[in-house]
């Protein structure tokens, strides 16, 4: 039982380590042995998600405005996402941590975070699309 | 001496002294009979029977094990909403799945403080699976591009 538990947080721990060495180290953009989104290879628009392993590159190597250039919702969240887990692994948290729970991730925070997710890909579109043709002008113009 | 009747609903018992009546267990709700009284009447509405329920204890009211007050629920932990993990799946791999993990998080906090315990559980469940299989989804689409990739560079494309 604690053996085990031991062997798998030795394997995630090395896992995370070596993706975190590899996305350091390479520019996911442009880079084959990186594994591209369905959504945006079907569609050819971006999902909420898409610049998520440009974003880590950035951040892993401490540049904060590119990683928010690439994917702003995931280098904004970071911090949200550390409280949650941190609220998660509380075991028997107090009254006041409830309460604060229950602000930051009760129901109408998570209608809030799903209207953020959904308007954010949304309007990511409507930018790159409005990109794209002022791209298409210009290369027509030339 | 006052002959006391009592009534099943389709037998009637009687006739009976008062001291006779107090034995038979009778309860408030137990139609009862006597010759000023003219019709059947619950024992618990006649004033001269009241002291024969003394002893009886109220009717117990079952506390429900699934619905508890607010203030109670104010107080303890919800199950695992994985909203966290829901948002790091959309985030990174598999959109729809993440999007429906979120929904299942936010009914795990709505029935929770409705005080629908076993539902909280039961979308907890849900919210998991969703979680989990795009989890894996998303590694292997992740493994299997990087295979196909590998080969097709080992092949000499």
């Amino acid at each position: 039982m604690v053996f085990s538990k031991i062997l798998k947080w030795s394997i995630v721990i090395i896992v995370v380590t070596i993706l975190a060495i590899l996305y350091r180290t390479y520019n996911p953009s442009g880079n084959i042995y990186f594994p591209k989104c369905p959504f945006r290879e079907l569609t050819g628009l971006k999902c909420p998600g898409c610049g998520s392993q440009r974003a880590v590159h950035y951040l892993l190597n401490f540049d904060i405005l590119n990683a928010t250039k690439e994917n702003a919702i995931l280098v904004l969240s970071l911090p949200y996402i550390l409280t949650g887990l941190v609220f998660d692994l509380l075991k028997k948290p107090n009254g006041e941590i409830l309460k604060w729970r229950k602000r930051l991730f009760g129901q109408k925070a998570i209608f809030v975070i799903l209207t953020i997710i959904i308007a954010f890909w949304i309007l990511r579109n409507i930018t790159y699309c409005q990109q794209s043709v002022a791209a298409i002008r210009v290369s027509v113009v030339i | 001496m006052k002959k006391y009747f009592y009534t099943d609903g389709t037998n009637n018992f009687g006739p009976f002294t008062l001291e006779e009546l107090r034995e038979k267990n009778i309860t408030r709700e137990t139609k009862v009979w006597f010759q000023e009284l003219g019709e059947w009447k619950p024992a618990g509405t006649v004033p001269e029977l009241t002291d024969i329920f003394k002893l009886v204890p109220p009717p117990i009211t079952k506390p429900n094990s699934n619905f508890n007050s607010m203030e109670n629920l104010n107080n303890q932990k919800p199950p695992k909403t994985w909203l966290v993990e829901s948002i790091l799946v959309t985030l990174f791999c598999c959109l729809p799945f993440g999007i429906a993990g979120i929904v299942n998080a936010s009914k795990v906090e709505s029935r929770f403080y409705a005080g629908d315990i076993d539902g909280a559980n039961r979308s907890s469940e849900e919210a998991k699976k969703w979680t989990t299989v795009s989890f894996w989804i998303g590694l292997a689409v992740g493994v299997i591009y990087l295979i196909v990739v590998i080969a097709g560079a080992a092949s000499g494309f």
